[in-house]
């Protein structure tokens, strides 16, 4: 009895675990299809007239149009915002890194947990509260509707983002790398300079991507601050929406056109994206 | 041995952190001394509005304007909830860069007029003998007035048609008829049904009105909650059985968008919504019932026929304006007499009693959608929702019963809780009323 159950547990093991991978396969094949099923649709809708759009018989065998492009492309409005989105994601981003990688590598080496904390507040106190005030003074600075007043309020959210993934980066590299270079004669300055923000470069990447794609997304802001002239996609988005019908073919191609350039960011950044996450997980 | 006090002490970093923080804090004030004062020549006259088909006939011919004062414009059109949540944000910091508003005066109007947002129009609107108020009709008229003072002018008005298929039914006459007809024709098996209309809490509310008034009800008699009257408790009945009986699965889900493309589509013979939405019937682009679409005045309840006939948006002056002139000189050319009826030639109905007694700006609707909308707007009552300071608080507590009665549930003990709720409401609110 022993014997055979020693000879059969070791297939019995192998068994068990094929049909633990089979149902790890299953359960992602599931929770893969739950989110790529809307991309999917939208993806399709972008393709069909309003009246496939709202009709379920039509599921994914249909005769696609480009007329939903068409009509974007020749309206001009979301490849106007677009380009407003652009401008207002790379300037917040680059500015935002800026600011915060030095100070993410200054809180870290300094062990400034209560400096820190502070600006993990500027996380958690939700923007809507800070829309009323910020929106009295940037009106009084004649700031409402440029893109000075959209970059500085995504900076809000980019700063202490970028912070704080950087934090635990700058405390997972060894100081000594740094105490090298003072002893060849860098200043401190000159030190993160040469030596620790270059090793920092995939964290830095990750950040950014991720203050990027908030920036490309954020509708608050952008609602609130912009005009006709500097609004950015999310909002521009609701032109599809009117008051008695919704262009839903109109909105899904530009849904489309607009994802494009987040998923080829993405795409583009996804070796720096997993190397930065990973990184500061961990002191080596 | 502490890497810090090596490379730079934390009070050096203290040091750097404060200069850095003057210094933007410097860039701020010298920018702030751009801001204040008259407005420049180059201020655009700024109009927040609603994505409408009002507002995109407008924008192209903002041209014309332009020249006429010799000033931008800039026009966002927003959704309405959008517009609300810009509307709360902007004007509780005493915005100056809103001029013209497109406000709902039924829904934010009270609560704006509370909070003082909006200019009083009284003078400008009687002291204009051109702009002519008495022409605009009377129950818009009427609803643009917040405790005697004029805060808006209607530009849309709405009220609801009754969509039917010609190829399946007569148009009927009576709420009876209507029931009788929408069972008959439904057939859930085929995916058909006899009726549809909007089902959620407080999106049907609006519509469910006119079946409210033609069983002789009303929101507030009185003063006090009239949803727990016998009218009141007959078409809450009415209604949620329309639905349940003959409408489609989900109906409490179904406000305006959700429950036009069920039309649209052919799968329902009837539908009864507000008559701005017709086009969306007649494009092929969109629907595919196209002509066999018939359009009727609301049907007869046991009080008679009476639907509603509301300014859906109207157009209003923000209080903290620098260009007010300019602001209702917009007003004035944008729901003066000659625009009104160049917009209602092209199938958007105004409010203006003169263009609906032309037949030649009838001309663009549909035959029988024009009779009904006339009708309609003859026999309308001048609110669609309860007209308190907290509509949408209001509209939820209204639309409770609805939901019961749709979902086949007893109707008349969510309407005894729901009255005593709205009896308490109305005291609070009147209470903020005369705060």
């Amino acid at each position: 009895m022993t014997a055979s159950h020693a000879i059969t547990a070791p297939g019995g093991r192998t068994r068990r675990r094929r049909g633990l991978g089979r149902l790890r396969g299953v359960a992602i094949a599931v929770v893969t299809l739950i989110f790529v099923l809307p991309v999917v649709w939208m993806f399709a809708a972008a393709f069909k007239t309003n009246v496939q759009v709202t009709d379920p018989r039509v599921g994914l065998w249909f005769s696609p149009t480009l007329e939903n492009f068409r009509n974007i492309v020749e309206a001009g409005h979301i490849l106007r915002s677009m380009g407003n989105s652009l401008l207002v994601g790379v300037v917040s981003t680059v500015l935002s890194a800026v600011i915060a990688v030095p100070a993410a590598w200054a809180v870290g080496r300094f062990r400034m947990h209560r400096t820190g904390s502070l600006i993990l507040v500027a996380r958690i106190v939700p923007a809507i509260s800070l829309l009323v005030p910020w929106y009295y003074l940037f009106a009084q600075i004649g700031l409402v509707g440029s893109y000075t007043v959209l970059i500085l309020s995504q900076m809000f959210v980019s700063v202490p983002l970028i912070m704080w993934i950087m934090i635990s980066f700058f405390a997972g590299l060894p100081v000594e790398l740094e105490e090298a270079g003072r002893t060849d004669g860098l200043s401190a300055f000159g030190a993160f300079w040469r030596i620790t923000l270059p090793l920092a470069a995939p964290g830095t990447a990750t950040a950014s991507l991720l203050a990027f794609v908030f920036s490309w997304n954020n509708f608050m802001f952008a609602l609130v601050f912009a005009d006709d002239r500097t609004q950015t996609v999310p909002v521009a988005l609701f032109n599809f929406i009117s008051y008695a019908s919704t262009d839903w073919g109109g909105l899904m191609a530009a849904a489309t056109l607009i994802t494009v350039p987040v998923v080829v960011a993405a795409v583009v950044g996804q070796k720096y994206l997993v190397a930065g996450l990973t990184s500061g997980a961990s002191k080596g | 041995m502490s890497t810090s006090s090596q490379l730079l002490s934390r009070r050096g970093f203290g040091r750097l952190a404060a200069g850095a923080a003057a210094a933007v804090g410097a860039g701020a004030l010298g920018a702030c001394s751009r801001g204040g004062g008259k407005p420049l020549a180059d201020t655009p006259l700024r109009i927040m509005a609603i994505n409408h088909v009002w507002s995109q006939a407008v924008r192209p011919r903002l041209k014309e304007f332009e020249e006429r004062v010799g000033r931008r414009v800039s026009m966002t059109l927003l959704t309405a909830d959008q517009l609300a949540s810009s509307y709360n944000v902007k004007l509780n910091a005493s915005a100056t860069d809103v001029d013209v508003m497109m406000v709902r005066a039924l829904q934010e109007q009270p609560v704006f007029a509370h909070n003082g947002w909006l200019t009083d129009l009284t003078d400008r609107v009687h002291g204009d003998a051109e702009f002519d108020w008495q022409d605009f009709q009377k129950a818009p008229r009427g609803a643009s007035e917040t405790k005697g003072r004029v805060l808006s002018v209607p530009v849309v008005t709405e009220r609801p048609a009754l969509y039917y298929r010609k190829d399946l039914a007569d148009p009927p006459g009576t709420l009876d008829e209507l029931m009788d007809a929408s069972v008959r024709l439904t057939d859930p098996g085929k995916g058909f049904f006899g009726y549809v209309g909007r089902g959620q809490r407080s999106g049907a509310v609006s519509q469910w009105s006119s079946y409210l008034y033609s069983y002789g009800g009303d929101f507030v008699v009185n003063g006090r909650s009239g949803i727990g009257s016998r009218a009141a408790t007959a078409a809450y009945e009415y209604y949620g059985r329309l639905l349940h009986e003959a409408g489609p699965p989900g109906a409490t889900n179904m406000s305006l968008e959700q429950a036009m493309p069920i039309f649209a589509q052919g799968k329902a013979a009837f539908y009864i919504d507000a008559d701005a939405i017709y086009s969306s019937f007649l494009d092929p682009g969109i629907s595919s019932v196209g002509k066999a679409v018939g359009f009727a005045p609301f049907p007869a309840g046991p009080a008679g026929p009476r639907p509603h006939n509301i300014p859906s948006w109207s157009l209003g002056i923000n209080t903290f304006s620098r260009l007010r002139d300019e602001a209702w000189e917009f007003i004035r050319w944008a729901a003066g007499p000659d625009m009104a009826a160049e917009l209602q030639s092209a199938g958007i109905p105004c409010a203006r009693q003169s263009v609906w007694s032309d037949p030649k700006t009838l001309a663009s609707f549909p035959p029988d959608l024009a009779e009904a909308m006339r009708i309609n707007a003859e026999r309308g009552i001048g609110h669609d929702r309860p007209q308190v300071l907290q509509v949408g608080r209001a509209r939820d507590i209204v639309g409770r019963p609805l939901v019961a009665g749709i979902l086949g549930k007893p109707v008349k003990p969510v309407i005894r809780d729901a009255d005593a709720e709205f009896a308490d409401f109305l005291v609070r609110d009147n209470r903020h009323k005369e705060s």
